[in-house]
């Protein structure tokens, strides 16, 4: 249970969709490690595969995905991709756990926030009902939800959006899971709740010395809690590396240009954004090269020859042919 | 809330007497929520008739099949308070020991329906693909079949078993529960807290049981109360062609059609057991849909 040992290993991730156009390939091999006691930020545009990438770990993928046999995830050493349905339904909860985006649909609005919680302590633990309430009171009021025994018996109609992502956090640490996955889980919320609800993440992480996955299309989000951090484009990391070095030392254009579009408080009024021209590639008939080139204002000739690999010195990895701090680096 | 009205009346009170706002938005929710004449009536009834049926042994009420000689096809007399049928039975008897046919199929057949319509719908709902299909297309094929031929067929087969005829009539609510459920499973199994449910480990039975289930339990509660009064009807036709359960046994059906014999000289027989069926079947409807109309405020409203 120390720190360093590895929670998770995904290795060459893929995962497509079929659909009316034909293979949509959402995920496109997605390797990395994840380590006891770190958070891993995952952040990306719409459409670039980060919160498929969290199904696809967690196996709860819809009818139409394909993931080829070459795909590996594992979990405390265990292959999840070897498991059957009644094996992966063991680990959802005590070993892996997920909070959703929306705290407005992902609990049920016709039972009570307790029941919600006890549920899962009395099937994965086999706690008593009793055992179970007093349990999920625990976990409310660990979670910072005020009123924790009168709110125990409430449904979700009755909290606002934060405590009701709360509640969802309680859920998902009910079982003490291994690796916690939050999937845009302050989206949906008002600003003012975000960084409580960030901050109650990162401390149960700590609390608990879990390991988190963070995704989000934020980049501030990242900037404070992370641990290490991967950019994902078309299905892909682009670039990968410690949280310091990634905003100090960026490689990848995508990364600049999406550090670049985020307004400053410094900047001048009516300044214009540095938005991303073009659009993101189609998933279903990607280009040739690195996908990133069409959009890239360093691409070259060489971009369309093949898509870059994924790597670079000393943790700090990049799929890049032109990477910037080229100079420095030479 | 209580800021904004108490600083409502301070700039009423000068002119105008002073009126307790909350007070009257208390007053209005309270009227909004109150049930009525409407539900209270019948329901008052319903619970008489109801008690009546179920506790028929220990009125002191003559057995049901017992003939008085002395008093034949009579208008009410003293010890037999609606009067005796064509063989001299009490029809008072009658009418409760023939209540206790009609309110077991009347509750029975809904619930077999809907309980058996429901596990289709789920199924179908939840799975989708060719279990839907299948479900779909036995749906289809069922409802080819005309609802009388099945309730003759159950009847000559197994010759008036109570139970068999809440089986036969149950059967019929079949299809629109199980639509009825498929189509609120559909809106539900989709939602984001069913794969949150996934998520922490439960399986698709227990996603059916616990996550969908209590939502969908509203529609079809509107339907077991709307199909009570049918099934009703139907059992009193279904007695008055002589196709319920077996003579001796009353039913409401059977009274009156024993009744219809006479209707010219003794319309009595056939009467009493028509009004109280009418009267009960009217109730039901009435809190049915007073409790309808109930279950649609709290789906829009707290829910």
């Amino acid at each position: 249970m120390h720190m360093g040992e590895i929670i998770l290993d995904v290795r060459d991730q893929r995962t497509s969709f079929a659909t009316a156009r034909g293979m949509l390939a959402a995920v496109d091999g997605v390797s990395f490690t994840l380590q006891r006691g770190r958070t891993l930020g995952v952040v990306g545009e719409s459409g670039s595969g980060k919160s498929v990438l969290s199904r696809s770990i967690m196996r709860l993928l819809p009818g139409n995905a394909v993931v080829p046999g070459g795909s590996r995830v594992i979990l405390n050493g265990r292959d999840l991709t070897r498991l059957s349905e009644a094996e992966l339904r063991r680990l959802r909860g005590p070993e892996m756990a997920i909070v959703f985006q929306d705290p407005m649909t992902s609990l049920n609005p016709v039972l009570s926030i307790g029941r919600q919680i006890m549920e899962v302590l009395m099937f994965h633990l086999g706690m008593k009902k009793r055992a179970a309430r007093a349990r999920a009171i625990e976990l409310l009021t660990a979670v910072g939800l005020p009123q924790p025994d009168v709110r125990v018996d409430q449904y979700p109609h009755q909290l606002s959006g934060g405590m009701r992502q709360r509640v969802a956090i309680a859920i998902a640490i009910a079982c003490e899971p291994d690796l916690l996955i939050a999937d845009e889980p302050t989206t949906a919320l008002d600003v003012t709740v975000q960084a409580e609800i960030l901050d109650l993440l990162q401390r149960m992480v700590r609390e608990r010395n879990m390991a988190m996955i963070l995704i989000t299309h934020d980049m501030g989000v990242v900037a404070g809690r992370c641990d290490d951090v991967a950019v994902m484009y078309a299905g892909r990391i682009v670039e990968q590396a410690p949280v310091r070095d990634l905003f100090r030392n960026t490689r990848m254009p995508y990364t600049a240009a999406l550090l670049a579009s985020i307004p400053k408080v410094t900047d001048p009024p009516h300044r214009k954004l540095d938005a991303i021209d073009g659009r993101p590639p189609d998933l279903i008939n990607p280009p040739p090269g690195c996908p990133f080139a069409p959009r890239c204002k360093l691409a070259d000739a060489d971009c369309d020859q093949g898509k870059p690999m994924l790597e670079g010195p000393a943790g700090h990895l990049f799929a890049c042919i032109r990477p910037l701090g080229q100079e420095t680096a030479a | 809330m209580a800021d904004v009205t108490s600083s409502r009346q301070g700039t009423q009170t000068e002119d105008k007497p002073q009126i307790d706002m909350n007070m009257v938005a208390i007053a209005m929710h309270r009227r909004s929520r109150r049930l009525g004449l409407y539900f209270w009536i019948p329901m008052i009834w319903l619970v008489i008739v109801a008690v009546a049926c179920i506790f028929a042994p220990f009125w002191g009420l003559p057995p049901a099949d017992e003939i008085d000689w002395v008093y034949i096809q009579s208008p009410p007399v003293e010890g037999h308070p609606l009067g005796t049928d064509n063989l001299g039975r009490d029809l008072l008897s009658r009418i409760v020991w023939g209540g206790r046919v009609s309110l077991t199929v009347g509750f029975a057949a809904p619930f077999i329906g809907v309980g058996l319509g429901l596990i289709l719908g789920l199924i179908a709902g939840y799975y989708r693909g060719w279990a839907d299909e299948v479900i779909g297309i036995l749906i289809d094929a069922w409802l080819a079949i005309p609802g009388l031929v099945v309730l003759l067929l159950f009847s000559v087969v197994f010759g008036g078993s109570l139970f068999m005829v809440c089986v036969s009539l149950g059967l019929l609510f079949i299809p629109t529960a199980a639509r009825i459920t498929r189509a609120a499973t559909l809106n539900y199994a989709g939602r984001e807290f069913v794969l949150a449910a996934k998520a922490m480990g439960a399986s698709d039975f227990r996603i059916m049981r616990k996550e969908i289930f209590p939502n969908i339990i509203w529609p079809l509660i509107a339907f077991i109360l709307i199909d009570i009064p049918i099934a009703i009807v139907i059992e009193g036709a279904l007695s008055f062609l002589g196709l319920s359960v077996k003579a001796p046994t009353p039913s409401w059906g059977g009274i009156i059609a024993e009744g219809r014999e006479v209707l010219s000289t003794y319309p009595h027989i056939a009467m009493y057991p028509t009004l109280v069926m009418f009267v009960t079947v009217l109730s039901f409807n009435l809190v049915g849909d007073a409790i309808r109309r109930r279950l649609a405020d709290v789906r829009e409203g707290a829910i």
